[in-house]
């Protein structure tokens, strides 16, 4: 091109002097300037000023330079090489960048796009070692959990120390392993898998060859792509855990379905028996054997009913609806219930006009005194007083249930205990029962105990409703009467 | 001639509808059967019953559903009986309309008993009514009411309490509708005011306040007046 330019200029040179010729040495250097770099530029500078000093500056076919524009002219070429060479070698460098950044994301989108079709953790680390080992020329471990999930190649094995550096990666979430500064004696180098809460697994580089596995330009690549790995085993985790949830709920249905028909499909034949002993007695056939069977049919619905009640504190499934109960309510609702079992005994009920309402749960806390006081009137002989109080006091409002029966074998005091206690004849399903009154009551945050009755016979069973359970006093609350 | 009242029993299972059938026949009402929600509405329609029996369990229909039905065209008695011991679906089936619940296993004592004062009810004009109930009388008309033949003072609300009690006697008035009642629709869960006032009502009313036989609680539900 120097040649070019210069056989131009001698063309010209004659007819408009020399003047326009040194420009024609510009596009070569601002050529190789762009397109080569600085050397060739300057190859091309120092050219072209021989060219032009030899062809057209006097003494024209000599080196020598007299007139000072001639000099001028040269170093302004030496100049223009100079500037366009490192303005064109900064816009190359920054398409190389360009395109090696490029290149990253599509293999770091690529790799994203192949983790998100895998179902769980095994297909993930599946993915993970494959790509990792074409993509850095070196065999791959994928670790997590205390053992491994996948490698490449398939039969790759883990000595005790390598087993020990990954799980020394998954505890503290650092590189460790060969050419790590930490725990190298191992064959593979571990990198941690970590999301933002913490380290999922680890992930082991090794080479046949024994040279380090990743390069230092390759190291924030390789972070990227354990990233992806991260996110996709989050992901997996999060996957599997809605569908245990989903299980979860689907039993929770199933045993509820169950509770229901039990409760239905039970009942309705013992409806069935109840009525038909009720008619039986009209007609004036065996009245004793008719009472049995009215008085059993009421001990197995009772059962039933404490059984159902069991299931659901089994099953965790007792929803709270408390209210403000009124324990006059409360006591006299369950009597009413039990009028059967309670006929012919005297019950004293003492519950003085001005006992705070309490928060409670209506039916639970029916079931519990159900319980109570029909365990009071089993545990006693027939035609003896029950006696139900209840005070206010320091702790809370408390109501007490006390019969006359043998009392508790050991003076009571455990509840849990008393709660177990396996019964003789007379007392078949107590247990079960007083499991319904501590389970209901801890659910309500009533305390229940159970002594004997101090310097007589029989037992004591006191709920307690704690302070934050009794309602401000009543005369505070009068406002609502106007 | 006093006239038959005549019952509708809707039940799926047939040994309840036969034993019932006995026990009502022999109480001396007519009765009429379904098995479906269906046959029910049917019945309703061709037998025009007084008062229906009405389990809720039925394999067609939801049992609230039925009973939202049953309740639309023309008056009728509707009693629930029901195996479901949640106090929110008797709370449900009370505030549809139906007059009072029975749950199963039931005592047919006291089954006739419910059925008798949900009949009663039809009785006509009962803003004129004078309800006794042992040694208490409320005057529906004059707002005014007496214990042993003493007037006793209320106040307005111990009076709008016991006088929705008094218009239904026997039949559980759900806590919710005895406080839109005497409070308004805006106080309907201050279940607290009730309860003060039916205790102030009790100290009033009953022989032993805290042994109530007039002013009766459905544990969760409602309140009665005791009727028989």
């Amino acid at each position: 091109m120097v040649a070019a330019s210069t056989g131009l200029g001698l063309l010209i040179a004659p007819k408009w002097g020399n003047s326009p010729v040194d420009l024609l040495y510009l596009p070569p250097v601002l050529f190789a300037a762009s397109l080569y770099g600085l050397r060739p530029a300057l190859v091309a500078c120092v050219a072209s000023a021989l060219a032009f000093n030899f062809f057209f500056t006097e003494p024209v076919h000599s080196l020598a330079v007299h007139s000072p524009a001639d000099i001028v002219t040269m170093l302004m070429l030496f100049g223009v090489a100079l500037v366009v060479s490192q303005l064109a070698a900064r816009i190359r460098e920054q398409a190389r960048i360009a395109a090696a950044n490029a290149a990253r994301n599509a293999t770091i989108a690529g790799f994203a796009g192949r983790l998100l079709s895998c179902p769980d953790a095994n297909a993930i680390g599946a993915v993970t070692c494959a790509d990792l080992s074409s993509l850095l020329d070196a065999n791959a471990v994928l670790f997590a959990e205390g053992e491994m999930v996948a490698s490449v190649p398939d039969d790759a094995q883990l000595t005790p120390a390598d087993v020990a550096a990954a799980s020394w990666v998954l505890e503290h979430s650092l590189t460790a392993g060969r050419g790590a500064p930490r725990l190298n004696p191992a064959e593979w180098l571990f990198f941690p898998v970590k999301s933002a809460a913490r380290t999922l697994a680890a992930l082991g580089l090794a080479r046949g060859d024994g040279r380090p596995p990743v390069s230092d330009e390759r190291l924030p690549l390789l972070e990227s792509l354990l990233d992806q790995t991260a996110l996709a085993l989050e992901r997996a985790a999060l996957e599997r855990e809605m569908r245990d949830v989903d299980s979860l709920r689907e039993r929770d249905r199933l045993r509820g379905a169950l509770l229901s028909s039990v409760g239905h499909d039970l009942r309705t034949p013992l409806t069935a028996i109840a009525a038909a002993a009720a008619e039986l007695r009209r007609e004036d056939s065996d009245k004793a054997l008719v009472a049995t069977l009215e008085a059993e049919t009421a001990t197995l619905d009772r059962y039933i009913s404490n059984l159902l009640d069991m299931a659901r504190i089994e099953a965790g499934a007792v929803r709270l609806k408390c209210e403000p109960i009124d324990l006059v309510d409360a006591v006299s609702a369950a009597t009413r219930d039990l009028h059967r079992s309670l006929a012919g005994r005297s019950v004293t009920v003492d519950l003085p006009a001005d006992l705070p309402l309490v928060r409670a749960d209506p039916h639970l806390l029916h079931h519990c005194l159900i319980n109570i006081i029909g365990n009071a009137a089993r545990h006693s002989d027939e035609g003896a007083p029950i006696a139900i109080a209840a005070f206010r006091d320091p702790d809370g409002v408390r109501l007490s249930v006390q019969d006359q029966g043998p009392g508790l074998p050991d003076g009571g005091g455990d509840f849990d205990r008393f709660a177990h206690i396996s019964g003789t004849d007379r007392t078949g399903g107590a247990g079960l029962g007083l499991a319904i009154v501590k389970g209901f009551t801890e659910a309500m945050g009533v305390i229940v105990a159970a002594t004997n009755r101090p310097g007589a016979k029989g037992a004591l069973v006191t709920l307690t409703f704690p302070e934050p359970l009794v309602l401000r006093d009543q005369q505070e609350a009068d406002g609502a009467r106007v | 001639m006093v006239r038959v009242s005549k019952i509708l029993i809707v039940d799926d299972d047939k040994h309840i509808r036969v034993l019932l059938k006995t026990t009502l026949a022999r109480a001396g009402y007519a009765v009429v059967e379904a098995a479906s929600a269906r046959e029910a509405l049917n019945a309703k329609g061709i037998d025009k019953p007084d008062l229906v029996l009405l389990d809720l369990g039925l394999p067609d229909r939801d049992g609230l559903e039925l009973l939202s039905l049953l309740r639309a065209d023309s008056p009728c008695r509707i009693i629930v009986v029901s195996a479901r011991e949640e106090t929110e679906q008797k709370v449900a089936a009370l505030d549809l309309g139906a007059d009072d619940y029975v749950t199963k296993p039931f005592d047919s004592d006291e089954l006739l008993a419910r059925i008798r004062a949900a009949l009663r009810q039809q009785a006509p004009a009962p803003e004129a009514q004078i309800v006794r109930l042992g040694a208490v009388e409320i005057d529906l008309e004059r707002r005014s009411v007496r214990r042993q033949g003493e007037m006793v003072h209320l106040t307005p609300k111990e009076y709008a309490l016991l006088a929705a009690l008094a218009r239904h006697p026997g039949r559980v008035i759900t806590h919710g509708q005895l406080l839109r009642t005497a409070w308004g629709p805006a106080q309907e869960s201050q279940t607290e005011y009730l309860r003060v006032v039916m205790r102030a009502l009790r100290q009033k009313l009953e022989d032993e306040p805290s042994r109530p036989a007039l002013l009766i609680n459905e544990p969760g539900v409602g309140y009665r007046l005791q009727g028989d």
